[in-house]
């Protein structure tokens, strides 16, 4: 409405609701607030008091919200009246005629403002930067300029936003009880005794409707829903996938087309010499057929590209591109995401599959060239190593103390402890030939027995074999002379070449040799009770590498470089051949059960072989680096062990299910490192497993055996 | 003592259980970080307050929570998530004197087995021989009649006055022999062979009253013999090995058998040791500790440990069982403790094999260890972490131990030497 300049000195009012409006926070208090104002300044006669006031006032910040906030006065209640101008609530129009269009309070006509016409108001648009916020008071016929507070408020109106910038409609709440219990509650009244006592009021209500219901007064109400059913005969039901037809489908998989391949230097109006065909060139392509042609044109060469012609063949070869599309089968190819880390099967942590040997214990020191190999006694007391210093040196297992020393000039090859816990008996391999060694140690019965029964054996031999000697058996067996028997050999068998292996038998009567260099006579199976020797091949499939008995069944396996047969003894017919993956085959072990074999290569591999699942290795671990030399079972626990020519020892968890369906567990476990690399080519040549701790033995190439626990 | 002013401060009151070593009984604020060193100087300074100048500066050790104080306080405290701010009690004792190097005995070969008593040790070597010694280090006799190394001896009768005195030894041929040495004319005779074992005998131990013996050996047997040297009260059972005896070897000497045998145990039985007059307890290779019911002849319980056991010692007052396995910890086994975890505390310094253990003879807390590592510890259990004191001499293997004279430590190994440490034990932590 009006401004306070434009207003009359007077008109109190107007000052007053100003400062009121400038506080007011929204409309509706604003409304109130101008109200009580009014009622004031009506009960108010004095004006020079007023008068006084505005000047005590001093600058009105907020004039002109006043004027807005007026105006919507005007607007929002009918009843208002308007001070300035006393004629009531009545159409403007009704002055129209007049030169004033009202009366002011003293009763003085309030003159029209001049008019303006389209010339003024253009210059007024064109000259008054505020003519955009400049409106006419109807009442009055002022002209009111809008402050930027209101134009704001008018736009943010506009908006359907709150007309004051400042006020948050999103604030957050501040809870004035919260329905959280409180450490420190507002009200500390405990509750009150009857809140815990049934309410006898809802008791007699509940007594009443019973009461009811039993007389048949009250009843049930019926169920709604039932009506609503019977309303809407339709089926609930439709179909989801209308419009999946096969159009659509095509789209859903839709598989864009091959993208034609990119001109080249022989499609282009100047192509490089090298692309122009020579005159035979041209010719060999006209005797093409147009099928084995490798361009379908002829390159050619033009000196600008307006003199190129246009291509003749062009909708040949765009309706050739069409069948393309059309005719050609185009597959999605289906990608599979796989994580690799899901292709890695879950193994055991090692911790998990303890007890298995870890560290280092003792080192038995005494000899003086490389170990080559050991074996251990049945109860694990004692433990046998044969050394390329030509001794045989017995020890105490848990003291690494050496009991025993058999001197016997050569290098020994191979060494294996009998497996009967009621004989007491080395067999070593020893050049050409193989002893039976009785080192003495343990019970002095059994020691003596074995003394009798190698005894009882030589006798009662004498008279067959003497007499059937025309088959000619290359392995001789001599008792040794009483100077050898004080050194504790017993019999000496004799063979035409070098003996590298020997191993017994589980029960410990039989016992085989292996003689690599005897072509058809390499393996020779033995006997003890009976002191007799046979072989068991007439034919050389190979070079023979490892020889081994079965644990239980009548069974021998032969490695040769590449294969391991399995013989049947009883039957005399081979029953299986394993293919292993390696190149040379040194080593060979069963595992107790018997069913599951393991072979170390010189390769670095070691195979593990199922013998109920195939001929094939189930697995091969490559865990060393250079060759290896060894491998062993452990008699009781779940482990098994290669020794390798880089100095270590790696001890794997293998777990055999007695379940024929669930594959062997192999994990390798710990690489046991002790050994001294030596300069030479070997590392550790031997382990050898306790037969009742989960210990590990291994003879190294630094002329110690070691023990690790 | 003076106070850095930064570090936090900790109450503590000191107090001790020795006599004349007092300080007053009020809370000290110390340092948080404090250590022995401090602590000690504190208590010198204290005490030169109250008592008289002319005792020297004494070296303390401090005892909290009945845990010996090795770190810095606050270091200790944090592990054992002790409290701050209540005041601590802080028990300290005079420090125990080092053992000092007293003699080294050279054998011919690996010392296997130490038994020591009332100033005479016996030594059971590789060759087969059993030696006297006294506490000088004089040789008094050499004994040969073994075949085999002696693995175990052990004193029968040993007492202070009596001249004449009588051993058992036992050896890898598996035989015991039981042996009667006069001292004062230092004439030898063995009395009587114990034969029935079938592997190694590996160790030997007298019940507390002297009457029987009880053997261990790789056969994995238990055998308990009877330790009279009168020959007429058995003469019944000895007459038929007797006689079997003149047949083979045609030499004089009465062999015995066991009054019992006790089977249970399914590898070789690596220590026994009598528990009271009726129990004996045994550690086996096969990772268990057994303790035996003599009187009925039975198995009485079992403990399961995860290593072989090579050594067991018992503590007379505490009768708490120390066992030494194939690993690199003493344990601790209290074998009154039937289910749980029977291992009180574990003892980690050595690096090899621990072979033998021997708990002190007077002293409830302290024990010695010796390893293949060739270091003899002392150790007191209310230091699990740490010994009070490491022995070095010896150049190989220790294989055996003995803590049987209070004021001498024995150690002999695979160097072929037998080391003896004195030592002093502190008058007043000898209980009364």
């Amino acid at each position: 409405e009006a401004t306070l300049d434009s207003n009359e000195e007077d008109d109190n009012s107007d000052s007053e609701e100003s400062q009121y409006s400038g506080l007011s926070e929204d409309e509706s208090s604003g409304e109130d607030d101008s109200e009580d104002e009014i009622l004031e300044w009506e009960s108010d006669d004095d004006e020079e008091e007023e008068e006084e006031e505005e000047e005590e006032d001093g600058v009105m910040q907020d004039i002109e919200v006043n004027g807005l906030e007026s105006k919507s006065n005007e607007i929002d209640s009918s009843d208002e009246e308007d001070i300035r101008n006393t004629i009531g609530n009545v159409p403007l129009e009704w002055y129209k005629e007049f030169d004033h269009i009202g009366y002011d309070l003293m009763g003085k006509k309030i003159g029209k403002p001049a008019k303006s016409d389209e010339l003024d108001k253009f210059l007024d648009r064109m000259d008054n930067p505020d003519y955009w916020r400049t409106v006419e008071d109807r009442k009055t016929g002022q002209k009111v300029v809008l402050s930027d507070k209101d134009a704001e408020a008018i736009k943010r109106f506009r908006n359907g936003q709150y007309t004051d910038p400042s006020y948050d409609p999103y604030a957050p709440w501040v809870e004035f009880f919260t329905n959280e219990v409180m450490e420190h509650p507002v009200k500390a009244t405990p509750p009150h005794k009857r809140s815990f006592i049934p309410s006898l009021t809802e008791k007699k209500k509940v007594s009443q409707y019973v009461h009811a219901m039993k007389m048949g007064w009250m009843k049930p109400m019926k169920p709604l829903p039932s009506e609503e059913e019977e309303q809407d005969p339709r089926p609930s039901y439709y179909q989801l996938w209308t419009s999946d037809s096969d159009f659509t489908r095509r789209f859903k998989h839709h598989i864009p087309a091959p993208k034609l391949k990119l001109p080249g230097h022989a499609e282009s109006y100047n192509p490089p010499a090298e692309y122009l065909l020579t005159e035979e060139e041209e010719l060999a392509w006209k005797d093409q057929e147009p099928e084995d042609r490798r361009r379908n044109f002829i390159p050619q060469k033009f000196s600008s590209l307006r003199l190129v012609p246009a291509f003749k063949r062009f909708v040949n070869e765009r309706f050739e591109r069409c069948l393309d599309l059309y005719l050609c089968p185009r597959q999605r190819k289906m990608r599979m995401n796989v994580n690799p880390e899901d292709l890695i099967p879950k193994l055991p942590k090692p911790r998990e599959l303890q007890p298995f040997p870890t560290v280092q214990s003792l080192v038995y020191r005494g000899h003086s060239a490389v170990v080559r190999c050991l074996t251990a006694s049945l109860d694990g007391q004692w433990m046998a190593s044969g050394s390329d210093d030509g001794t045989v040196k017995v020890w105490e297992v848990s003291t690494a103390r050496c009991m025993k020393t058999f001197t016997l000039g050569h290098a020994v090859k191979r060494i294996a402890w009998n497996p009967n816990s009621s004989v007491c008996l080395l067999a070593v391999a020893v050049e050409k030939q193989v002893l039976l060694l009785n080192p003495g140690l343990g019970d002095r019965l059994i020691i003596s027995h074995t003394d009798s029964l190698l005894q009882s054996a030589l006798n009662s031999r004498q008279d067959p074999d003497e007499s059937e000697t025309g088959k000619k058996i290359p392995a001789d067996w001599h008792e040794c002379s009483a100077e050898e028997k004080a050194n504790g050999l017993r019999i000496k068998i004799s063979h035409a070449k070098n003996v590298t292996h020997v191993s017994w038998h589980s029960k410990g009567d039989y016992f085989v040799s292996l003689m690599p260099e005897g072509q058809s006579q390499s393996v020779f199976i033995h006997q003890l009770s009976r002191i007799r020797s046979q072989i068991p091949f007439s034919k050389s499939k190979g070079l023979v590498q490892s020889v081994l008995f079965h644990p239980t069944r009548p069974f021998l396996f032969v490695a040769t470089q590449r294969y391991i047969r399995v013989y049947n003894l009883l039957k005399q017919e081979l029953s299986k051949k394993l293919t292993s993956s390696c190149k040379w085959i040194s080593s060979m072990a069963i595992h107790p059960g018997g069913d599951n074999l393991i072979i170390g290569s010189y390769d670095c591999r070691l195979s593990w072989f199922d013998l109920d699942l195939s001929t094939k290795p189930y697995q091969t671990l490559r865990h060393q680096k250079k060759a290896i030399r060894n491998v062993c079972f452990h008699r009781s626990y779940p482990l098994f062990a290669s020794c390798s020519d880089d100095a270590s020892v790696v001890v794997c968890h293998g777990r055999v299910y007695n379940d024929l369906l669930q594959n062997p567990l192999i994990v390798p476990v710990k690489v046991l490192r002790g050994h001294e690399e030596t300069k030479g080519q070997l590392g550790v040549t031997d382990c050898h497993f306790h037969p009742t701790q989960p210990w590990i033995f291994s003879a190294g190439a630094d002329h110690t055996v070691r023990l690790f626990t | 003592m003076e106070t850095d002013g930064n570090v936090p401060h900790v109450q503590a009151k000191f107090f001790t259980k020795q006599k004349g070593i007092s300080v007053p009984d009020s809370p000290f604020s110390i340092p948080y970080n404090v250590g022995v060193i401090e602590l000690s100087s504190l208590i010198n300074s204290l005490l030169s307050q109250d008592e008289a100048e002319s005792r020297g500066l004494v070296n303390f050790d401090f005892l909290v929570d009945g845990e010996f104080l090795r770190e810095p306080l606050n270091q200790f405290l944090q592990r054992k998530e002790a409290s701050t701010e209540s005041v601590i009690d802080i028990e300290y004792l005079e420090r125990q004197p080092a053992p000092e190097p007293e003699d080294a005995l050279v054998h011919d070969d690996w010392v296997a087995a130490l038994a020591a008593s009332q100033d005479y040790i016996l030594t059971g070597c590789y060759d087969n021989v059993v030696r006297v010694w006294n506490t000088e280090g004089d040789l008094l006799m050499t004994i040969p009649g073994h075949s085999g190394p002696v693995k175990c001896l052990a004193w029968l009768h040993n007492e202070d006055g009596v001249a004449q005195k009588t051993f058992v030894t036992g050896s890898h041929d598996e035989t015991l022999l039981v042996w009667r040495w006069n001292q004062q004319t230092n004439s030898l005779d063995c009395v009587h062979s114990c034969r029935g074992h079938a592997g190694s005998v590996d160790t030997v131990t007298v019940s507390p009253n002297g009457q029987r013996f009880c053997t261990g050996s790789w056969d994995k047997l238990l055998k308990i013999w009877s330790a009279s040297l009168d020959h007429s009260a058995d003469a019944d059972d000895d007459e038929a090995p007797q006689k079997k005896k003149k047949k083979t070897d045609g030499q004089k000497l009465p062999s015995r058998v066991p009054l019992l045998t006790l089977s249970g145990h399914s590898e070789g039985v690596s220590s026994a040791l009598w528990v009271n007059e009726d129990v004996v307890a045994t550690a086996s290779w096969d990772h268990t500790i057994r303790l035996w019911d003599l009187h009925h002849g039975i198995q009485k319980s079992a403990i399961t440990g995860a290593k072989v056991f090579l050594d067991l010692s018992i503590c007379p007052e505490t009768q708490l069982m120390l066992a030494a396995s194939a690993d690199r910890h003493v344990r601790l086994y209290d074998h009154r403790i039937t289910d749980g975890a029977s291992v009180k505390s574990t003892f980690t310094s050595h690096t090899a094999w621990v072979s033998s253990v021997s708990w002190s003879p007077c002293h409830p807390n302290q024990f010695i260890s010796g390893s293949y590592d060739a270091i003899l510890k002392l150790w007191d259990t209310r230091s699990p972490k740490a010994p009070l004191y490491d022995m070095t001499g010896h150049e190989d293997k220790i294989l055996a131990v003995d803590w049987s004279m209070p004021q001498y430590m024995l150690s002999g190994g695979a160097d072929n030497h037998l080391k003896i440490f004195s030592y002093q034990a502190r008058e007043a932590q000898i209980p009364s």
